[in-house]
């Protein structure tokens, strides 16, 4: 049953011959992790990374038996949720797991952010995070309209109506993505689609782009860490101690979902009718409620603009100075580095109050 | 039925029970395993001649002190408070019952708080083996507190020939007494591990850190290890229909194929797995960089794997609060028949006091605080409200009839006690139920 040195070595020997792997294997040996009060914000890239492989595998699970058609797509969830061993569980994993991976995914957006880990040569590194978080977003939407129920379908003709203001592309791009005027059979076939195949491919291309220029440099230090004296800066190797770390952290967050999939299992609403008046109070996911939240607040005129246009490009402005930070904090301007934290301070605050008030309204 | 009722909106009074006691075990089983780890690394430091060792049992003994005599004290106490306010019926039989048992854990209980100051306040002032000696008498006071409590707790499940005799020792040694009793001290074990890494990893001496951390680690072994053993023992001496209500549970009682027992259940075995996982890959594998805000995540996952094994534990007496004797509202089984002929309202003490006997909704809302409080809030925890959905009264009334005792049917026996009052009660309750429903504000 256990081999010897010599074997192991013979075994070692002619996976290297094939694969050549001896390069990574020195690059990960050597890899090391700087140890700081703010160390703690390194762990969430990975437990992002966790709960996208959950996706993943309770994603091609659920679509053994889900049917992504107008008559069937509401009674395959029920089904599921129902009649299939252990499908609710499957489902509330994903489901739950969805909006903890968005969650988390924010949590290391910000905390990237305001560790300045964008700035040169990482420019790279925090675009790809950028289209990545929106991506994740994407997700979250076209999900969202599956189970076809009542909740799933007017949050979505909501948000498609939304986007189509966005001038010059809005309509075409909300005419695609419904396959015409109105939500229907070609809208949930497009968003399946797009969940399940298109949004996978490029999530998977980024992120292993994104993940090699992170091994590239190493891990980010923050300035008040790179001011440091060399015999002051304290260092712990990747392997196997951050790794082990990078364990508990991961059997935490495990342990998080596993307990919310089982106190809260996700249930789902009647099935959606086209014909039927949306429900008073209807809204978006949690992640999108801040910016609806806000463009609710807009009068419906500014000037010669109508609000929700001026709403949508007042927010694209925003996140497209916030996408562009490296470019313009490069660390040799405070002013520019302080402006670039507060535009940060206040994004948060955008959204966790707007978030808070749009739930509670 | 006997007393006056307490209301607690939201999470409803026996969460207000389950929270206390929670905590309350997460620190009293402190207090028994941390007797044995007392004693065996003081033992060790004599044995090493190791003053390090010494230094850090002594630090650890304060700890251990004021975890246990203080909040561990302050929690005992609230459960009491606690208990009786929420479910008195069920207090004072548990009292009645076993008056010479209580009175036995009391003096193992002011025993054991002796021997734990008596430990404390003699560092460095008696010789070694004397001290040695207290750490062990401590160790054993403690075990006999759990031994004595350990045969309460497990009779309210399996109450055994008790139901007959109604002697108190037949409750007391019931059929889950000896397995209960084991797979408390392991968890005891396990327990005192976790808190010994909280105070192992305040060490700044690296070699004494990484030897205490892995040393701690290793109290977790007992129960991961043999727990399932006796885990499967205690389950083949529970009431079977018990077990196979949590796995064949009730459709409307949560989403899924799966009610809450058995989602409880999993949640208990997963949370335990991790905490295995998490010795493994922390403290035993990696002590060095085992950190002191780490030991607390671990605390915390401690907490939380205590708090839903004893939810489950708890959720397995469903529907009685002593298994096959007193439901969990306080009503003996033995009376029920007699409550749904001569009606609940005129037996109970306390239920008439502010309320209009003519009105027929008042007297259905003190029906509903009396019966089904127990486990049902109005709008927050279970809501009432929420689980009659769109019934109206005539619907609500053949609900409360499905819930007969003797109609085999009843989907809801294993889960639900059935309800104890006449005709004119039944429909008195299901005219304040109905009335909870939304008013439709379209028309």
């Amino acid at each position: 049953m256990f081999i010897g040195k010599r074997e192991k070595r013979k075994v070692l020997y002619w996976l290297e011959r094939r694969l050549h792997a001896s390069p990574l294997i020195e690059l990960a040996l050597h890899k090391r992790v700087p140890v700081h009060k703010h160390s703690v914000w390194y762990y969430f890239g990975g437990i992002s990374l966790l709960f996208l492989m959950v996706q993943i595998v309770t994603g091609i699970l659920l679509m053994v038996y889900y049917v992504p058609e107008l008559a069937s797509a509401h009674a395959s969830i029920l089904k599921i949720n129902s009649g299939v061993e252990f499908g609710w569980f499957i489902r509330s994993l994903h489901s739950w797991g969805a909006n903890l991976m968005i969650a988390v995914v924010f949590i290391h957006f910000f905390s990237a952010y305001f560790m300045k880990a964008y700035r040169k040569p990482r420019e790279l590194t925090w675009l790809t995070g950028v289209v990545l978080l929106v991506l994740c977003l994407g997700f979250g939407f076209t999900g969202y309209l599956l189970p076809w129920d009542e909740v799933s379908f007017f949050a979505t003709k909501i948000g498609l109506d939304i986007s189509s203001k966005v001038p010059v592309i809005g309509d075409i791009i909300a005419t695609m993505l419904r396959g015409g005027t109105s939500i229907g059979q070609s809208t949930l076939s497009r968003f399946f689609t797009i969940h399940v195949s298109v949004l996978p491919i490029l999530l998977m291309g980024l992120l292993s782009v994104h993940l090699a220029i992170v091994q590239a440099h190493g891990m980010s230090e923050p300035s008040d860490f790179t001011k440091q004296e060399d015999e002051e800066k304290k260092y712990e190797p990747f392997f196997p101690d951050f790794f082990f770390k990078d364990i508990l952290v991961w059997i935490l967050a495990g342990n998080l979902l596993f307990a919310l999939t089982m106190l809260a299992p996700w249930g789902i609403g009647p099935e959606a009718d086209p014909f039927a008046p949306a429900p008073i109070g209807i809204k978006p996911e949690w992640y999108f409620l801040a910016m609806f939240q806000f463009l609710k607040l807009v009068p419906p005129m500014i000037g010669p603009i109508e609000g929700e246009l001026f709403g949508i490009l007042v927010m694209t402005i925003f996140a497209g100075i916030l996408a562009a930070v490296p470019f313009w904090d490069t660390g040799e301007s405070k002013l520019k580095s302080d402006l670039a934290t507060a535009l940060g301070v206040i994004t948060v605050l955008f959204m966790v109050i707007f978030s808070v008030w749009g739930a509670m309204s | 039925m006997n007393y006056p009722i307490w209301i607690v909106p939201g999470i409803g009074g026996p969460w207000v029970i389950g929270i206390i006691a929670i905590i309350h075990i997460f620190l009293s089983h402190f207090a028994v395993g941390g007797g044995a780890f007392l004693a065996l690394i003081e033992w060790i430091a004599y044995k090493r001649n190791d003053e390090r060792i010494y230094t850090y049992v002594k630090s650890h003994s304060r700890f251990f002190i004021l975890v246990t005599t203080v909040a561990g004290a302050a929690t005992g106490v609230a459960i009491w408070f606690s208990i009786s306010l929420v479910s008195p019926d069920g207090t004072g039989s548990l009292i009645q019952s076993f008056t010479l048992a209580w009175a036995l854990e009391y003096l193992f209980f002011v025993a054991e708080l002796a021997t734990a100051f008596a430990y404390y306040y003699s560092w460095d002032k008696i010789s070694k083996e004397k001290h040695l000696l207290l750490a062990k008498w401590y160790f054993f006071m403690s075990v006999m507190t759990l031994a004595v409590i350990n045969g309460i707790l497990t009779f309210m499940l399996t109450p055994g020939k008790w139901l007959d005799s109604h002697y108190w020792l037949h409750g007391v040694l019931n059929e889950t007494y000896l397995p209960s009793l084991f797979i408390r001290l392991f968890i005891m074990f396990a327990i005192a591990g976790m808190y010994g890494l909280v105070t192992a990893t305040r060490i700044k001496d690296e070699d004494l850190r990484v030897y205490l951390v892995k040393f701690c680690s290793k109290w977790l072994l007992p129960v991961f290890f043999l727990g399932p053993i006796v885990t499967l023992w205690y389950l083949s001496q529970v009431p079977q229909v018990t077990l196979e209500t949590v796995f064949t549970g009730i459709q409307s009682s949560g989403v899924g194929n799966f009610s809450v027992l058995a989602r409880a259940l999993y949640l208990s075995l997963v949370l335990s797995g991790t905490v295995l996982l998490f010795a493994f890959f922390g403290p035993y594998l990696n002590p060095k960089g085992f950190t002191f805000k780490i030991a607390l995540l671990f605390m915390a996952c401690g907490l939380a794997t205590t708090g839903t094994t004893e939810w489950m534990r708890e959720m397995l007496r469903k529907p009685y609060v002593v298994y096959g004797y007193m439901y969990s509202n306080g009503i003996r089984k033995s009376q029920v028949e007699k409550l749904r002929q001569d009606g609940f309202l005129t037996d109970a003490k306390w239920a008439n006091v502010n309320t209009d006997p003519t009105s027929s909704k008042q007297c259905g809302e003190k029906l509903f605080q009396y019966q089904c409080m127990a486990c049902h809030t109005v709008d927050g925890y279970r809501s009432i409200k929420k689980l009659i959905g769109d019934r109206d009264q005539e619907s609500i009334v053949s609900f409360l009839k499905m819930m007969d005792p003797k109609n085999d049917e009843n989907p809801y026996k294993g889960i639900m006690p059935p309800f104890a009052g006449n005709e004119a009660e039944t429909k008195m309750l299901a005219e304040y139920l109905a009335s909870l429903k939304p008013k439709d504000t379209t028309q």
